[in-house]
């Protein structure tokens, strides 16, 4: 009977961890930044959403490059107290998506051996709307609010409102430097690469196809923090090369019980630090950048504890919380031409947990575990026009019975994190803002293992799963 | 036509429009900090520091004359130069620049030191600068010297050349041969030359 709880309980939280995963963040382009600067996405974007080094140096000067007139306040020194856009920064984005895995999953009704339908057509898997652009002369936004199709729900997705300043220390040397103050919503959407998770590679991909039972919480899978957080920081990019950062998060959960209590979890407890350096040399037509970031974040578990049978269910009590701490690793190179767009990006993640919650209520078996994965992608554009990209994915990690346990398709039934797989994706883009893309992504091992994975007769490879993607932008 | 009297309408030509260049506008001094500070936290993006770009997509302005990129400027700005780049990156940098401003970037960009020019193979620059120096006899086709002047230092509405990026210069040369980009007197030199030619030029341009 107990077991038979746990399990479902366990379910629960997996398939609430897939769910919340369903939401995490995808990377956009926003042509409302191409409304402002008066250019093309090319500039900014090799493909979108993928940045060029124009486009992460308009980034990191707080999206207020602009080429339209605008509405304006100054005072007697000719200081500006007020600068607005005439057109308001507005965009819309759509995504139009069919996915099908190699096997139908459960259904979740209560007939046996029924299966859910397979191929499967989200229209819309997202619509955004954004404000992205100048507020105020140094003072930007990108501001993203989503519709979610499989969600049916409408909420906050990405925001990054950042201000920057230019000064020198060298002005002889003709060196610029900017300083700059980010709050964000997401542990790396203030980043400038697409190395770091949530502008990474692949860009997009299905929302309802299963997903590897855990991330790093700074990853962009199951588990991650992004966008229940609420970070304050400030950076600086010296002279076109070093970046460096610091921003203090905190738990900032989106709906639910407020004031927060413990059926609210998981959330980010205390103030989590986010470290980030970046080196980037640019020289003719390449650019490379090497960097390291991370967080220690306190994190609730998200669970009511096992073998509690009591009606509302009994919650972890708001108080102790396991603690994250994440390295990263990313490096990214670019060779932009008109004719031919090569990108490579790597990405390693090292996370050390300790569960002091988790352990002491029973919900993992282990009192501390490691998690790693390591990310390899490599993309190739003809003329923007047509291309193509391979990447593989690979995640290692303490086995804990309690924390990946046996549940169909979402469980593990060696309690082992890990996951290893390919994902393929041809790209046509008949416009600057549209991207038809065929993906596939193949798994050699899912959960912890290539056949039965799951303790319920699941493979890994039944989880391979087609997904054609219309983006539009406009 | 022979090589000289070609040589000699060109001049002509050279000579009539820099009689028709634009007049270089005085500029005061808060338009030269304005300038300079557009130039450090804007241009500086692409066209690196001081206009001295690295990558070749964004042509090196450092030392640039001022009347070329004043005229440039301006036609960016009026959106007549329509070549894919120029509608790109330029047609909104320059849509709100208003002539005084105009008039100071292009002071600030000429006062700056050249970058250094890049090396390329010795045969391609051999050829290059003969046919810079000399043009091609059996094509008909002038020096380039004969405009953009000795060592490509330029002169009023003819751009300086020297130094400049290879893969710019190639690409220029290939937008006006066709017809992308309005450059009068650059529409007949180059409409004979061949993509191999173009970049022998280019390449020794590029080292200077």
């Amino acid at each position: 009977m107990k077991t038979r709880q746990l399990r479902s309980l366990l379910e629960d939280v997996l398939i609430g961890s897939a769910l919340f995963a369903l939401v995490l963040p995808s990377a956009w382009a926003v042509p409302s930044y191409a409304r402002q600067t008066g250019m093309a996405c090319s500039t900014c974007h090799t493909v979108f959403p993928e940045l060029t080094p124009f486009g992460r140096e308009f980034k990191l000067n707080g999206y207020v490059l602009d080429n339209m007139k605008q509405i304006k306040g100054i005072t007697f020194e000719r200081s500006e107290t007020m600068s607005l856009n005439t057109i308001p920064p507005l965009s819309l984005m759509a995504q139009i998506s069919y996915t099908h895995t190699s096997t139908a999953l459960p259904d979740s009704s209560s007939i046996t051996g029924a299966l859910a339908q397979d191929g499967e057509a989200s229209f819309p898997q997202q619509v955004s709307f954004f404000y992205a652009g100048k507020i105020a002369e140094g003072l930007g936004s990108f501001v993203q609010l989503t519709y979610s199709g499989p969600g049916d729900h409408f909420g906050l997705d990405n925001t990054d409102i950042r201000y920057a300043y230019h000064t020198s220390f060298d002005p002889a040397a003709q060196q610029d430097v900017i300083f700059g103050v980010t709050l964000n919503n997401n542990p790396t959407v203030q980043d400038p690469w697409n190395s770091t998770p949530a502008w990474g590679y692949p860009f997009a991909g299905s929302a309802t196809a299963p997903t590897p039972i855990t991330s790093a919480k700074l990853d962009s899978g199951a588990g991650a923090i992004g966008q229940n957080s609420a970070g304050l920081g400030g950076y600086m990019w010296f002279d076109h090369s070093v970046y460096a950062e610091l921003t203090m998060y905190t738990g900032a959960k989106v709906g639910g019980t407020h004031p927060l209590d413990s059926s609210q979890a998981p959330l980010a407890h205390g103030i989590a630090p986010y470290w980030r350096l970046a080196y980037e040399k640019r020289w003719g037509q390449n650019s490379l950048s090497v960097g390291t970031f991370g967080i220690r974040a306190g994190i609730r578990p998200a669970a009511t504890v096992p073998g509690s049978t009591t009606t509302p269910p009994q919650n972890v009590p708001l108080g102790p919380a396991d603690k994250y701490t994440d390295y990263g690793l990313d490096t990214q190179y670019q060779y932009i031409s008109d004719d031919h767009l090569v990108s490579a990006f790597g990405t390693y993640f090292h996370e050390k947990q300790n569960l002091d919650a988790s352990f002491k209520y029973g919900l993992s078996a282990n009192p501390s575990n490691t998690l790693n994965t390591e990310k390899l992608a490599l993309q190739y554009y003809y003329r923007r026009k047509i291309g193509g990209s391979v990447g593989i994915f690979n995640t290692t990690g303490s086995t804990d019975t309690g924390l990946y346990a046996p549940a169909a398709v979402t469980g593990s039934a060696s309690g082992s994190p890990s996951s290893r797989g390919y994902v393929f994706e041809l790209n046509y883009v008949p416009f600057l803002n549209v991207k038809l893309q065929v993906q596939y992504v193949a798994y050699s091992k899912f959960n912890g293992g290539g056949g039965n994975y799951d303790g319920s007769g699941r493979n890994a490879s039944d989880n391979n799963t087609l997904y054609l993607l219309g983006w539009f932008n406009f | 036509m022979t090589v000289k009297s070609a040589a000699l309408k060109f001049l002509t030509l050279s000579v009539l429009a820099c009689s028709i260049g634009p007049v270089l506008a005085q500029v005061s001094e808060s338009d030269k900090k304005d300038a300079a500070k557009m130039a450090s936290e804007v241009c500086a993006s692409c066209h690196g520091p001081g206009g001295r770009s690295t990558a070749p997509t964004f042509p090196r302005l450092a030392a640039q004359t001022p009347a070329y990129i004043e005229a440039q400027l301006k036609a960016f700005h009026d959106q007549t130069r329509g070549d894919p780049d120029a509608i790109a990156y330029m047609w909104g940098m320059a849509s709100q620049l208003n002539d005084n401003m105009i008039a100071a970037l292009a002071d600030y960009f000429s006062q700056q030191r050249p970058a250094p020019g890049t090396q390329a193979s010795t045969a391609a620059i051999v050829t290059g600068r003969q046919i810079y120096e000399q043009g091609v006899p059996s094509a008909q086709i002038p020096a380039c010297e004969t405009c953009h002047g000795k060592g490509a230092a330029g002169a009023g509405p003819f751009p300086r050349l020297a130094g400049q990026h290879a893969p710019y210069l190639f690409k220029q040369m290939l937008v006006i041969q066709n017809a992308l980009r309005s450059a009068p007197v650059m529409h007949g030199i180059v409409k004979d030359l061949t993509p191999q030619q173009m970049q022998q030029v280019a390449a020794y341009l590029g080292s200077l």
